[in-house]
């Protein structure tokens, strides 16, 4: 499930690498200025597309519940910028077999690629942010590459519209119980992820949002 | 000072009436009448009666008093509205969501062999 906004540069060859893989792929376009939705259609995976734009929570959301009416058992999410690898998929879902929510972690072993040092520090500063509030201790608390049973969602509903979902996740992995393991995963920065990246008065927002726009 | 309690026990309430007591009473409505209410009889009141009151509450002039009523009234009214547009927001969401997810499901229902996830997935 890749949740994008103003991606058509490179939410084809995003999905397209995914789906000839034989993964089903759901693509929820949050109101896309491009042409993004057209580029992910071209692909020829399913595309939802948000009339006005929500934020990645509420896209991501969209898009789990698209997937359980479908029928789906599980649900991996992949990030529309091109920055995840396909390669990882298998051992991700692999970890469901005894978790109930798989998370890929950037710092566990494979590399980071591409990513500068303020970037690095940031990931890193933003995870021990996440570890206070969750409670929990994981090496990478931001990394859009997850995977989580069909039953695990209910618990896991997001409702942060914004980039305030990901700590909010972590909050409701903690409270909910949910078995929970971090798989290595390889993520590779681009010239246009990095562009696309959360800077650091973003994380003042996403702060006031996970304080004052909780459910 | 008693208007320092009193400010206090305002703030207290405001945020009681905004957070805990939410969509019970249209307490913002009532506060909004009150204080044209307030206004106009601080308009049309002597200023020696407004002072008068004001000493009653430990504060020096009528127009400080008037002052520190609107404020409160004020950031009662501030934060009333942005748990309204919080509230609104959350709709405007599960709206969007809705929406979403039905056109993919007429597309879908339009063109049988559209590649959605499947049971297995």
């Amino acid at each position: 499930m890749i949740a994008a906004f103003n991606e058509a540069k490179v939410i084809r060859a995003v999905v397209t690498e995914v789906a000839a893989e034989g993964w089903p792929v759901v693509v929820v376009d949050d109101g896309s200025r491009d042409d993004t939705a057209a580029a992910a259609r071209v692909a020829g995976v399913t595309v939802l597309r948000h009339v006005v734009n929500l934020g990645q929570g509420a896209a991501l959301q969209t898009g789990i519940d698209f997937a359980l009416r479908r029928g789906a058992r599980a649900i991996v999410t992949f990030d529309a910028d091109g920055q995840h690898s396909v390669e990882d998929l298998p051992s991700l879902t692999a970890a469901l077999a005894t978790a109930d929510i798989a998370l890929g972690s950037r710092f566990l072993g494979k590399e980071v690629q591409g990513a500068t040092r303020r970037r690095k520090a940031m990931l890193r500063a933003a995870t021990a942010v996440s570890n206070r509030l969750s409670g929990m201790e994981l090496t990478d608390a931001h990394c859009g590459l997850r995977a989580f049973r069909r039953t695990a969602a209910p618990s896991l509903r997001i409702t942060q519209d914004r980039m305030a979902h990901a700590s909010e996740l972590l909050h409701k992995i903690k409270t909910s119980g949910l078995r929970v393991v971090e798989v290595p995963v390889t993520v590779k920065y681009t010239a246009h992820s990095m562009a696309k990246g959360q800077g650091g008065l973003q994380a003042i927002r996403i702060l006031f949002d996970y304080f004052f726009r909780s459910s | 000072m008693i208007i320092r309690a009193l400010l206090l026990v305002a703030i207290a309430a405001i945020g009681y009436l905004v957070f805990l007591r939410r969509n019970r009473l249209p307490f913002h409505i009532v506060i909004m009448f009150g204080m044209l209410a307030l206004g106009a009889g601080a308009v049309l009141a002597p200023e020696s009666l407004l002072d008068d009151v004001a000493h009653v509450f430990g504060v020096g002039r009528g127009v400080d008093l008037i002052t520190y009523i609107v404020e409160a009234a004020g950031l009662f009214v501030l934060l009333h509205y942005y748990t309204k547009f919080v509230e609104l927001q959350r709709q405007l969401t599960t709206v969007t969501r809705e929406l979403a997810i039905l056109r993919a499901e007429v597309d879908a229902a339009r063109a049988p062999d559209d590649r959605g996830p499947k049971p297995e997935a």
